[in-house]
């Protein structure tokens, strides 16, 4: 049997367990949306008043996504490492021939599959708000690359956290952070000029301004995509070593 | 017969405590091997060592003639302790989700039923019982037909009818050539499964035999116990016997079934009423007590 094969067994079992879990469902698809009815439907700001929400709604489309593209690799990947971990499904795995890259690959593309159907129901939500931006091509490079990235740093943290709740709170812990200082919600005149270089160190700012370039203001999206995907490259790899697929 | 299974001097430490401590030990292709020992002995340790899944401070394993890391996984299987798959799957997804890792497996419909579970195909994993669950962890085991096969107590919450149903099917698979690890702490499990039993304790293997060498050397001889009208702590005078009082009753040790009657007349020529007499034949699990009943006490084989 081919590793494909086995990749789909994989990915065939984590997709029918995903879609059993009420929960999951409805934090992937329809939170992010909550937020775009909140923030892009109800609340009124006037623009260039200069502070939060003062864009067009079209600005803040990299920052709808990247609810969906940060929260759920990172909460879901590292909560399944840590389950197979306490339920020692690792052990098991580590003796089929099943390879731990395999392992994140399949889950990685159940993540990737989730999250652009996902994202494709948020765009809908911000047409229908009124926003104009375009459908570019990048996007379909951008999301699943930043997916990838951080599917391995959830695995990671799946990997070292203290159990399923550890995972998770460690999980919304980096991602809550990460999601408002990435030129995301707020744009980086807000920030002191001393923190701006900080917002570089940030893989989701990457993705924000790629987004952002691609679908609304222009500019550079070749540099910040290749950025994204070398990023993707690393975490998966390294991702891919944390598994603690032996003990 | 060719050894399928070697461990040689393995060691394991988990900071100051030695999980395995310099086990020696080899089971060839088609044997039945139970290890049996108390909690914390190291069972599941080694286990981990002989399959790759930790790998040992000291000493080497073989799986299948290679390093565990090496081994051909297709023929392996492995039902791990505390084993807990994915819930929100049906027993036939489950079993088909590890079939489909393999190159060559078995319809999981059919390795369901044969633990038993041909009516819960369908049955989400998370709904069924607990002696369920771990049937349904058996045939996940199983449904690659391994060559060698692990089973960390593989009959841990399963009812007595569902424990027997799996004796049979390893039963079978052991008839058909399939080499079998097993840990367990059902001494009647072992004793009806195995070929040799080990007896870990403290990480160290403590006697090695098959169960007939094991209950002949360790589990003490036939007994016939008497039970009288009240308890007594002192032994009746019986001529030409030498019975001790226990909180069974009277036992008369090495009594073979043609000597009962020698027995029973000498308590009535000795005036000794009872109401009630039991004789049974030492067990592997008298073995055990023997030799593991007090830890502390185990003279260790090195």
């Amino acid at each position: 049997m081919s590793r494909l094969a086995r990749i789909r067994a994989e990915a065939t079992a984590t997709y029918r367990t995903f879609l059993r879990r009420r929960t999951a469902v409805f934090f992937t698809f329809f939170f992010p949306v909550l937020l775009i009815v909140i923030f892009a439907g109800l609340v009124r700001t006037t623009s260039g008043s200069g502070g939060l929400f003062t864009e067009p709604t079209a600005y803040y489309v990299p920052a709808y996504l990247a609810t969906v593209v940060l929260f759920t690799p990172l909460s879901r990947v590292g909560s399944t490492v840590a389950r197979h971990r306490e339920g020692n499904r690792f052990e098991k795995l580590s003796t089929t021939p099943l390879t731990r890259a395999e392992w994140l690959a399949a889950h990685t593309l159940v993540n990737v599959a989730l999250i652009a159907a996902a994202c494709a129901v948020l765009l809908v939500a911000l047409l229908a708000t009124g926003a104009s931006f375009a459908l570019s091509p990048w996007l379909a490079v951008l999301v699943p690359a930043t997916s990838v990235a951080f599917c391995g740093v959830g695995a990671v943290i799946g990997s070292y956290a203290d159990g399923q709740d550890g995972a998770i709170a460690a999980s919304n812990g980096i991602a809550l952070p990460v999601l408002f200082l990435s030129e995301t919600f707020v744009q980086p005149e807000l920030f002191p000029a001393w923190f701006r270089p900080v917002v570089d160190l940030s893989p989701l700012a990457y993705f924000a301004r790629g987004v952002r370039a691609a679908t609304y203001s222009g500019g550079d999206v070749t540099t910040n995509a290749a950025v994204v995907v070398a990023l993707a490259v690393v975490a998966f790899a390294v991702g891919t070593l944390a598994i603690p697929w032996t003990e | 017969m060719t050894p399928v299974v070697v461990a040689d001097a393995v060691e394991k430490a988990y900071g100051d405590t030695a999980a395995v401590d310099g086990v020696s030990l080899s089971v060839d292709e088609g044997e039945v091997f139970a290890l049996v020992g108390p909690n914390g002995a190291g069972k599941t340790t080694l286990v981990r060592c002989l399959t790759g899944t930790t790998t040992p401070d000291g000493g080497s394993v073989e799986l299948l003639g290679d390093a565990p890391a090496d081994a051909n996984d297709q023929r392996v299987g492995l039902l791990p302790q505390d084993f807990q798959p994915p819930d929100r799957l049906t027993a036939g997804e489950l079993v088909g989700y590890y079939a489909g890792l393999y190159d060559d497996a078995r319809d999981p419909a059919a390795v369901l039923s044969d633990v038993g579970l041909d009516a819960d195909n369908d049955t989400w994993y998370g709904d069924l019982s607990g002696g369920e669950q771990r049937r349904a962890c058996v045939a996940a085991a199983l449904v690659n037909s391994p060559d060698v096969l692990f089973l960390d107590e593989p009959t841990t919450a399963v009812d007595p009818a569902g424990r027997r149903a799996l004796w049979r099917v390893f039963e079978e698979l052991a008839e058909s050539g399939t080499t079998i690890f097993l840990t367990t702490h059902d001494m009647a499990e072992a004793e009806r499964l195995a070929d040799r039993v080990a007896l870990l304790a403290d990480g160290r293997v403590a006697a090695t035999g098959t169960p007939r060498e094991l209950v002949a050397e360790h589990g003490g001889r036939p007994r016939l116990v008497v039970e009288l009208p009240e308890e007594t702590e002192t032994a009746p005078d019986v001529p030409g016997f030498s019975p001790e009082v226990t909180r069974e009753g009277v036992v008369f040790s090495d009594v073979a079934p043609e000597g009962i009657g020698e027995v029973v007349a000498a308590l009535d020529d000795a005036g000794v009423d009872f109401e009630a007499l039991s004789w049974r034949e030492p067990t592997l699990e008298d073995a055990y007590l023997a030799l593991a009943g007090d830890v502390e006490g185990v003279e260790v084989q090195r």
